[in-house]
């Protein structure tokens, strides 16, 4: 079980966080949407410690970090049970497809390389790319290289992976292939919090839906209830704004 | 003009190739202590630690600022005259401390802005594994880096060779400094310069060949 | 990366462990010379020969100590005499007032002038009076800029520095002329494949002699460093290589 409370985070007078309270299930689905910029990512990045917050508490299993008084020591501990996919994908342009996967395995987990690049084999087949271990990214398509990014996660064995708009890059041709390999973690009840745009994603497959506006959540729901039926007046805008640039497409 | 004395350049050049070893141990010594610290101040850069960073600045600025012979002068003649201790600094020493001092201070920025322009992004994953800021940039950053610095600082290494013949004002007789003699000797100055100049050549294209092998190594995991 | 530290490291200390031995030996006389300044310092097949050489071998003989010969670009080796890491320079230095305010000469061991040297068929130089509004090289740190720059009309002289190679220039056409001392100039124009000819007579008179530093130590060595010399002139040894070298005795007035 994660649990996050009270998190704040402000860059200089703007606060981007206003006081987050969230708790995930293990196995939960959870896909936050809003509009851009009312903190989605930077919600994700306070979570993995890339971005520092300014107060509240996140506890992931026994570990209980205060985040404003975090030690370095908690601050690894904390990225070790978390992962994070980016919507850039963000691989190692230095290291091939197998290299990716297995670096965090090798470094972090102090495996030996053998046992990690094996690891790391079974993880880049279960993506469907048995045939690319070699490959360096620059090699890679779009969808190839952000299915490398969410081996790279898996092999982590993080209590929850972070899903930052994994495909907002994604040349749509790709975007399918993407959404198929998270597709299927969320059937082997992997705990995700995905951040994106793709709404039939929501709708399909998260557990809870999340609506966050300004910093703040304003709503949260089954995807059922939360599409056909929301609250507030920002997620009934929201969403009749998306839903209609999507439907066109 | 006499035509080209080409058996006195032969009869030279062995002479003159007896010289090339101690240009390229200054040269050598010079690169690895200059990497050494271009890196350190490198990383001082880009982490801006406080108080390091504007003293690196300070530095970086002399001694860019400033030409490496009158640095070389200041170590060689001016510090001993403040310090005496200094007096046991010999020429080759001065040298390569000269050589050291001034071609860091270019490294460091060419290092730095390697660094920099290895994208921000990965150094977020990293982290968001679980790695350390030190792995991160050991088994990541630096290894980028150092491909977009290689060609940068390989020119500076060839430039470090050439610098050396400053040494014979430090009474240290390298290659120029053995040539500058023996054309005065001989008074066949075009043939003298000739000589040395092929070597120096020969010398630097090799290298070049070293980088190409180099970068293309380098490059491998950048094909699309 | 250890590896390549630990060679560097090891080259440094290659380089302070041979300064270690070449300081410290009141028994060796060190001398500094440029080594490009033919026919008193140069090189032939990496050997270093010249009446300087020969001079200073005679003087250490005599004083019975071993002779050090540094070699460096002419520019260095003020820097050198002052900050200790050579006795003193044996490079045909002329006596100056300003030169004997820093440093402590001996007695002069060559007499000699200053000449114009110009390329050969250059009918327009006959002598200095003719370098009004004509380009002459000079070596640097010698003291033949300063000569020139004492003449009345020196405004009118484009005086070019050298750190080398200014016979050279003058032969390519570069300069209209140089100055340097007669002896070695008619050396040159004797010995060396280049087209030049001496313009008119000397203009001044040069006396040259060895620098020590000025200081007690400087002084003590300067004194005897002094007596050999006049030893050697007395017993015909300074005149003798003067003879082998030039044809003539240079190290009398």
């Amino acid at each position: 079980m994660i649990e996050i409370q009270g998190l704040v985070k402000r860059f200089n007078d703007a606060t981007i966080l206003d006081g987050i309270d969230l708790t995930i299930e293990q196995g939960e689905i959870i896909v936050v949407i809003g509009p851009s910029g009312t903190g989605k990512s930077t919600l994700l990045r306070c979570v993995n410690f890339l971005e520092q917050p300014n107060a509240g508490r996140i506890r992931i299993g026994d570990l209980d970090v205060d985040v404003a008084r975090a030690s370095k020591k908690e601050i690894l501990a904390l990225r070790r049970r978390t992962a994070f996919v980016f919507q850039n994908y963000a691989l190692f342009a230095n290291k091939t497809a197998l290299e990716n996967v297995a670096e965090g395995l090798i470094v972090v987990n102090g495996w030996k390389k053998a046992r990690a690049h094996a690891r790391a084999r079974e993880l880049l087949a279960r993506v469907g790319l048995g045939d690319k271990v070699d490959a360096y990214p620059a090699s890679l398509s779009g969808g190839q290289q952000q299915r490398v990014g969410i081996a790279r996660a898996m092999a982590a064995q993080a209590e929850v992976i972070l899903f930052d708009e994994p495909t907002s890059s994604l040349d749509p041709e790709w975007v399918e292939e993407v959404l198929g390999v998270m597709k299927q973690l969320a059937r082997e009840r992997q705990t995700m919090l995905v951040v994106t745009h793709e709404m039939s994603f929501a709708r399909d497959v998260a557990d809870r839906v999340i609506f966050m506006s300004d910093g703040r959540i304003v709503e949260q729901g089954p995807p059922s209830q939360l599409f056909s039926a929301p609250e507030d007046e920002r997620t009934r805008s929201f969403l009749r704004k998306v839903l209609a640039t999507q439907e066109a497409l | 003009m006499n035509a080209l004395d080409v058996d006195y350049m032969l009869g030279l050049m062995p002479i003159l190739l007896g010289y090339l070893p101690l240009t390229l141990q200054m040269a050598a010594a010079g690169m690895v202590l200059a990497l050494i610290l271009a890196c350190l101040m490198a990383v001082v850069r880009v982490l801006a630690i406080p108080g390091l960073n504007a003293f690196t600045l300070l530095f970086i600025s002399f001694f860019r600022g400033t030409p490496l012979l009158v640095q070389l002068f200041l170590f060689y003649y001016g510090l001993p005259q403040l310090l005496s201790v200094l007096t046991q600094i010999n020429g080759i020493t001065a040298t390569i401390m000269g050589l050291t001092l001034h071609f860091s201070a270019y490294m460091a920025e060419s290092i730095r802005a390697a660094i920099v322009g290895v994208d921000r992004s990965q150094t977020d994953a990293a982290l968001s594994i679980g790695m350390t800021r030190g792995q991160t940039m050991r088994r990541i950053v630096l290894p980028q880096a150092t491909r977009v610095a290689v060609p940068t600082l390989m020119n500076y290494f060839i430039d470090m060779i050439k610098a050396t013949s400053l040494a014979f004002t430090l009474g240290v007789t390298e290659l120029m400094g053995a040539t500058q003699k023996e054309a005065a000797g001989s008074f066949l100055y075009f043939e003298a310069f000739i000589s040395v100049a092929l070597i120096y050549w020969g010398v630097v294209e090799l290298l070049a060949w070293l980088q190409r092998r180099l970068e293309t190594r380098l490059n491998r995991a950048y094909q699309r | 990366m250890r590896h390549m530290l630990s060679a560097a490291m090891l080259a440094v200390s290659l380089g302070l462990a041979g300064q270690a031995m070449a300081q410290d030996d009141d028994q060796t006389l060190k001398v500094g010379m440029s080594g490009g300044y033919f026919p008193f310092t140069f090189v032939e097949q990496d050997t270093l020969k010249g009446f300087e050489v020969d001079v200073m071998n005679a003087v250490a003989e005599r004083l019975g100590v071993e002779v050090e010969y540094i070699t460096a670009n002419f520019s260095g080796l003020f820097g050198m005499l002052e900050s200790g890491r050579i006795d003193t320079i044996a490079n045909q230095i002329t006596i100056t007032d300003e030169r004997q305010k820093k440093y402590a000469f001996t007695q002069p061991y060559v007499y000699d002038g200053a000449q114009v040297v110009v390329k050969r068929g250059n009918e327009g130089i006959e002598g200095v009076e003719d370098l009004r509004g004509k380009t002459v090289a000079v070596n640097l740190g010698s003291n033949y800029e300063q000569l020139l720059r004492e003449l009345p009309y020196s405004d009118e002289i484009d005086i070019r520095t050298y750190e080398s190679n200014i016979e050279q220039d003058t032969a390519l056409g570069r300069v209209d002329a140089f100055v340097m001392d007669r002896v070695s100039a008619s050396q040159v124009i004797k010995e060396k494949p280049l087209p030049l000819a001496l313009a008119g007579k000397p203009f001044s008179d040069i006396r040259n002699a060895l620098p020590f530093r000025d200081d007690q130590a400087g002084r003590e060595l300067r004194d005897r460093v002094d007596r050999a010399l006049a030893e050697l002139k007395e017993d015909g040894t300074l005149s003798e290589i003067s003879q082998e070298w030039f044809g003539s005795d240079i190290t009398q007035p």
